[in-house]
């Protein structure tokens, strides 16, 4: 006979049903699936950093990196994300004691945070097209503008769901869907703030100094 | 069960069939086994090797197959049944190994292999033992449209349409670009392919040992014309190629970049058209390349074929 | 608009007008005419048969995975039929359309299809075939059969198991729409730039390609998440990592491909959309753009692509054959770290497909042997499989047949696989039809496991076998069709035959040619009966009764459950001792028992969601490829709305009560062809049943 692990753990005879198992918990298994769908936006953003990479020089005589990145903007659009970061946090250890109200007021502080950014990032991209610096122009133009925006409209789908977790915790309360949502949109606001990091790195510190 | 057999042995009769038509292995047709350069000659030889190296494992595995599936097939087995025997430190070691071993070989080959035939630089051209005479290189600039080949001669200042003549055993240094769309520049007997981009350069070496014509076309798919994206290449003696390249001189048409402009108007080789040109503007490659990089395009034309 | 389009647009209905029906093709109309005959026969079919309320209350909204799996395989199918038509008009086209003096018919110069239709032609059976049939096929069965051999009751996320189906069909059905409306792209499945790009691609063709790639591959990545948490969370207790069948392992390496290399295919993709519609330059030679930037991109996702449809395969073959060996697979370690380790490397492998591109000679070296040492995990799959066959006692029904025949093509597939990855030779053979029989090998390989897999597990799905006379002869006329088809065209590219011509101009060529043409005709002898054994089986299917081990010798937990398998799977959660768990518990005679007392049981609730979610992705991307702008904002902002709304829901489960589950239990036990069953207590040990090997069970693995 094989060494193949046979017998049940009981002694006396082999179990062949068993309706004692509790079965996989649900917010764990939500999360987890979300974590793996974050590992698909990871290698998404990868493949679009990629292509950054590959075209940041080629400015085919336009503007280059140097003259449409402005690195204390940039700080600024940082201290936001990380603000907003900050704040959800606060949000989660509030979910943590079980506070309807303190929840909804730091989302709301996240959100406010969120949009400033957001607004930061328009109004830099708004101020360079109406200069005639648009992505069109040249293929360092076209991925700089497209790694930043996607970023930001991962931004924008994240205040969105902001809004909606809100409004589920105002209506709802906290159900097991509510909850694992929340942790889901934790994972979801970390991760883009940690897409702002490589952002800030590789696009406008790079390209300064 | 008597239709069974039936169709069994049709099947039988229909998968050896294939064997008969390698009969014609042997006509010149057989382009990558009848190499005139030797480009194409080591990357016939390496193919061989590897060849050998796979059949030396994939017959006795497949014999081995065939063999146990005869042996212990239910209706009439010929071996023991052993219905729990599923795993032997001695053959997992035997059967990592063999594929370890093999896959090592071959890379080794393949190294050895690149090294020979890199378009930039290939042994098997420049390592001199190989060559007899080993004249001076002729540089050829090749620029693909849509869908036609332009060969531009820089030194001898003259340029051919589709028609591509070289002098024999002597080393010819391509550099590669196209007006349009990536093409693959392929003549099977000569040389291996090499990618024709916009805006770039590639390069490639060719020598060709024996006179005579060859073919080449396009190996990759570059829009409706595609299929006529063919040209000759013809190997001449270096007496008789010098007479060629004072014959074009001698002829009246020129190639400036304005008529360039108008030969790489989208248009599809279907009448084999051949032009020959005896001045080139100064720099129409780089020129070609400077023109796509800056926005040049040759458009289609929307349901181009669609009726042809 | 920020890009020049050639013909007319307008802000209302965009690029669309009546001039792009193509009205005055008789192909076309004649497909059309073929396609809405069967609609009609179908909507006949199912008014007289009175399905239209089973159809719309338990398939549409279904989010049982075993219903999700079929209908997941019958898109498969009928996107398989539709590149298998656009196969046989490539060859008839290039068979006619030889040498100077070949006529040409229809508006064609030689052949029946002018370029601007033939290009299309190959473009649709490349991307269809790959994306739209092996895909779904493959996605299918591995939703059908991963819970059961886990021992759950579901996927993890049942909703988005449903999302994924209906997504893929919405990009199947804009392939489909664009036979009729507009033209589909000319520049073949991988679609190279700068080809693709507008000017040398003006029509809507490609813009149709890349919204139905990018729908169908959104699905697919779900689809992938799905079936990874699946495994990791839902197993039956007992049912340790290594105690999980190939089958698994493989469907767990496979997918891991997906949620690493498929974003990276929508990122090309994407960039390649915004070249298209607002005039970037990412992919352009001019202005900065980088023309291999997509070639590198794409083929990042493309080779792990080929390796997602083949481990699947792998996995179906390690399935079959111990089954009809009446052994358990050798070396199951190894396999597993073979199958893992096909995932891995299959990273690293990209570069192959463009030796010809002219990157240096290290690189290109390195990508070469890299792309051997593949060849070594699978070199290792084919002895194992081997060496499962020695001491077993092998019958050769037709799911062994179709195994078998995988294998061959296999052999074929590796030995031309490693003399691509050696560039001297690469550098003559690339984008050649050696290079298309080379892959197609494979793909006889995949197309052979998945037909094999239907067979096998057909019946405990559907509770009744297929026909196996005529599914033999469907094996048979397969395999002498693949070998006629392919082996002429390995000789072709040592003649120098390039790929996607759609005119040939060598004579010469022309018997081999011929040769081809008679293999794709079995192929078509091949597809008449497998429709007959269809018909044939559902005819019959109340004489081809299946029991639960409904080949007698099956090893693995889906076995254990009532064939067909009810909607709940198990009744009470297994406890698992063993790899091949059924197996053992027949060599104990544990079989023909069922629990003696019943729990309640959650089940997920059927939606509509995930249907609408899909024609409302259909909707977008028909709006955004006729540059639609209000439609296909209108259709996304509805998708985003539906999604929000669907969030709100808080009851989407139900519970079916304890007595409910026992009563259906034992309906299905009274009908069940086995027998009497025996009552064994739950959770605890069962009397009388010894951990020895006693009473072999009625054909146990035994001989």
């Amino acid at each position: 006979m094989k060494s193949d692990d046979t017998e049940s753990e009981d002694t006396g005879g082999i179990v062949l049903w068993n309706d004692a198992h509790p079965g996989p918990d649900m917010i764990s298994t939500r999360t987890l699936g979300f974590w793996l769908y974050m590992l698909t936006d990871a290698m998404l953003f990868a493949s679009i950093f990629t292509a950054y990479a590959i075209l940041w020089h080629n400015n085919a005589g336009g503007p280059g990196v140097g003259q449409v990145v402005d690195l204390g903007y940039a700080f600024g659009e940082t201290v936001l994300v990380f603000a907003s970061v900050f704040a959800f946090g606060v949000a989660m250890a509030a979910l943590k004691r079980g506070s309807h109200r303190s929840v909804v007021r730091w989302i709301g502080a996240a959100f406010l945070l969120g949009a400033g950014f957001l607004a930061m990032e328009i109004h830099e991209f708004a101020a360079l097209a109406l200069q005639g610096i648009v992505p069109e122009r040249s293929g360092f133009l076209s991925s700089y503008y497209t790694l930043v925006l996607t970023h930001g409209l991962h931004i924008l789908f994240g205040l969105l769901w902001m809004a909606v977790m809100v409004a589920q915790v105002l209506r709802q309360g906290f159900t097991e869907g509510v909850v694992y949502r929340l942790l889901n949109l934790r994972i979801f606001w970390h991760f883009q703030a940690l897409i702002w990091v490589f952002i800030f790195t590789f696009v406008y510190l790079q390209g300064k100094l | 069960m008597k239709a069974d057999r039936k169709y069994r042995r049709i099947a039988r009769l229909l998968l050896i069939s294939p064997v008969l038509l390698l009969g014609g292995c042997s006509t010149p047709h057989f382009w990558l086994i009848h190499p005139k350069g030797p480009v194409a000659g080591a990357e016939l030889h390496f193919m061989i090797l590897d060849v050998v190296v796979m059949l030396g494992i994939i017959l006795p595995t497949a014999a081995l197959l065939v063999w146990f599936l005869w042996r212990y097939r239910e209706s009439r087995p010929r071996g023991k049944y052993d219905g729990h025997w599923a795993s032997s430190t001695r053959i997992e070691a035997v059967m990592w190994g063999i594929p370890l071993l093999a896959v090592g070989l071959l890379s080794y080959f393949s190294f050895v292999g690149i090294h020979e035939v890199n378009p930039y630089n290939p042994g098997a051209v420049t390592a001199d033992k190989k060559i007899g005479t080993h004249a001076d290189p002729l540089e050829v600039d090749v620029i693909s449209t849509d869908w036609q080949w332009v060969f531009v001669y820089p030194a001898q200042h003259i340029a051919t349409l589709n028609r591509l003549v070289v002098p024999v055993n002597t080393p010819v240094h391509f550099r590669l670009t196209s007006a349009t769309v990536t093409n693959s520049f392929f003549i099977p007997q000569l040389v291996g392919q090499i990618y024709a981009m916009p805006g770039m350069r590639t390069k490639q070496t060719m020598l060709v040992q024996d006179t005579g014509t060859y073919r080449g076309f396009s190996a990759t798919l570059s829009g409706p014309g595609f299929s006529w994206m063919r040209f000759q290449t013809k190997a001449l003696p270096s007496r008789a190629f010098d007479k060629w390249v004072a014959k074009v001189k001698g002829r009246q048409n020129d190639l400036t970049y304005a008529g360039f402009n108008r030969v790489a108007q989208p248009t599809i080789n279907l009448n084999h058209t051949v032009k020959y040109y005896a001045r080139v503007q100064k720099g129409l490659f780089q020129h070609v390349i400077q023109e796509v990089k800056q926005g040049k395009v040759f458009s289609t034309r929307m349901g181009m074929t669609s009726h042809m | 608009m920020l890009v020049h389009l050639q013909g007319p647009w307008s802000p209302f209905i965009g690029r669309l007008s009546l001039h792009q029906i193509p009205y005055d093709n008789p192909i076309i109309v004649g497909a059309f005419a073929f396609a809405v005959a069967v609609g009609i026969a179908l909507f006949a079919g199912v008014t007289y048969t009175g399905s239209w309320r089973y159809l719309w209350r338990e398939w549409l909204p279904s989010v049982d995975h075993k219903k999700i799996g079929v209908m997941y395989i019958l898109v498969g199918l009928v996107m398989m039929f539709r590149g298998f038509i656009d196969a046989v008009m490539i060859r008839t086209q290039q068979l006619m359309a030889v040498g100077p003096q070949s006529a040409g018919h229809l508006e064609a110069l030689h052949g029946y299809i002018p370029p601007f239709h033939f290009d299309q032609i190959y473009s649709s059976h490349g991307t269809i075939m790959l994306i739209f049939a092996a895909t779904p096929i493959l996605v299918g069965l591995m939703n059908i059969v991963v819970p059961l051999q886990i021992g759950a009751r579901d996927m993890a996320y049942p909703y988005l198991n449903a999302l994924g189906l209906w997504l893929t069909t919405a990009g199947a059905a804009l392939v489909m729409v664009s036979l009729y409306l507009g033209e589909f792209s000319h520049d073949g499945w991988i679609g190279l730039t700068p080809l693709t790009e507008l000017p040398y691609s003006p029509g809507v063709g490609v813009d149709y390609w890349l919204w139905a790639v990018q729908i169908g591959s959104v699905g697919t990545t779900l689809g992938a998440v799905n079936i990874i948490a699946t495994i990791i969370k839902m197993r039956a207790p007992g049912m340790k990592w290594l105690r999980m069948p190939v089958f698994t392992w493989c469907a767990m390496a496979t997918n891991l491909i997906v949620i690493s290399a498929f974003p990276v295919l929508a990122g090309a993709l994407f960039l390649l959309t915004l070249d298209r519609y607002l005039g970037t330059h990412f992919y352009t030679a001019a202005l900065g753009g980088n023309v291999m930037l997509y070639t590198d991109l794409f083929w990042v996702w493309g080779h792990p692509e080929v390796y997602f449809l083949v481990l699947p395969a792998f996995g179906i073959m390690s399935e079959i054959i111990p089954t009809f060996s009446k052994k358990p697979l050798f070396g199951y370690t190894t396999m597993v770290l073979a199958a893992l380790g096909i995932s891995g490397v299959s990273w690293s492998v990209w570069l192959h497909h463009f030796f010809v591109m002219g990157a240096g000679p290290n690189v290109v070296a390195f990508f070469s042997m890299s792309s051997m040492a593949v060849g070594i995990f699978t070199g290792v799959k084919v002895f194992n499989w081997a060496f499962t066959m020695y001491r077993g006692r092998l019958r050769f029904d037709s799911p062994m047949l179709w195994a078998i025949g995988a294998l061959s093509f296999l052999l074929i597939g590796g030995l031309t696989g490693m003399m691509l990855a050696m560039p001297p030779i690469d550098y003559q053979v690339h984008n050649s039809v050696f290079l298309i029989a080379h892959f197609h090998s494979w793909l006889m390989t995949i197309s052979f496991a998945a037909l094999g897999a239907i067979t096998y597990w057909f019946p405990k799905v559907f509770g009744f076998k297929l026909d196996e006379a005529t599914g033999k002869r469907v094996v048979w006329f397969w395999i002498a069709g693949a070998v006629l088809v392919f082996t002429p065209m390995y000789i072709l590219g040592f003649m120098g035959m390039t790929r996607r011509l759609d005119y040939v101009a060598h004579p010469s060529w022309y018997p081999l040619l011929v040769a081809e043409q008679v293999g794709i005709g079995l192929f078509c002898v091949a597809a008449y009966y497998q429709f007959k054994q269809l018909y044939v089986s559902i005819r019959d299917r109340k004489h081809n009764r299946a029991e639960a081990d409904a080949w007698g010798s099956t090893r693995t937990l889906e076995w254990m459950t009532h064939s067909p398998v009810p909607f709940y799977n198990f009744a009470v959660t297994p406890q698992i001792h063993a790899r091949d768990e059924w197996a053992w518990r027949k060599e104990r005679g544990l079989t023909n028992l069922m629990p003696d007392r019943f729990q309640d049981i959650h089940m997920p609730k059927d939606t509509y969601v995930p249907a609408v979610l899909g024609a409302l992705a259909f909707v977008f991307g028909f709006g955004m490829v006729w540059r639609i702008w209000w439609l296909g904002a209108l259709a996304l902002l509805a998708i985003i709305g539906v999604v929000i709304w669907r969030s709100f829901h808080r009851d989407t489960g139900y519970v079916i009560p304890a007595d409910e589950v026992e009563r259906m239990e034992r309906g299905y036990l009274e009908h069940a062809p086995e027998g009497a069953t025996e009552e064994v207590p739950v959770g605890e040990p069962a009397p009388g049943v010894l951990a020895s090997s006693q009473a072999p069970s009625r054909q146990g693995a035994g001989s």
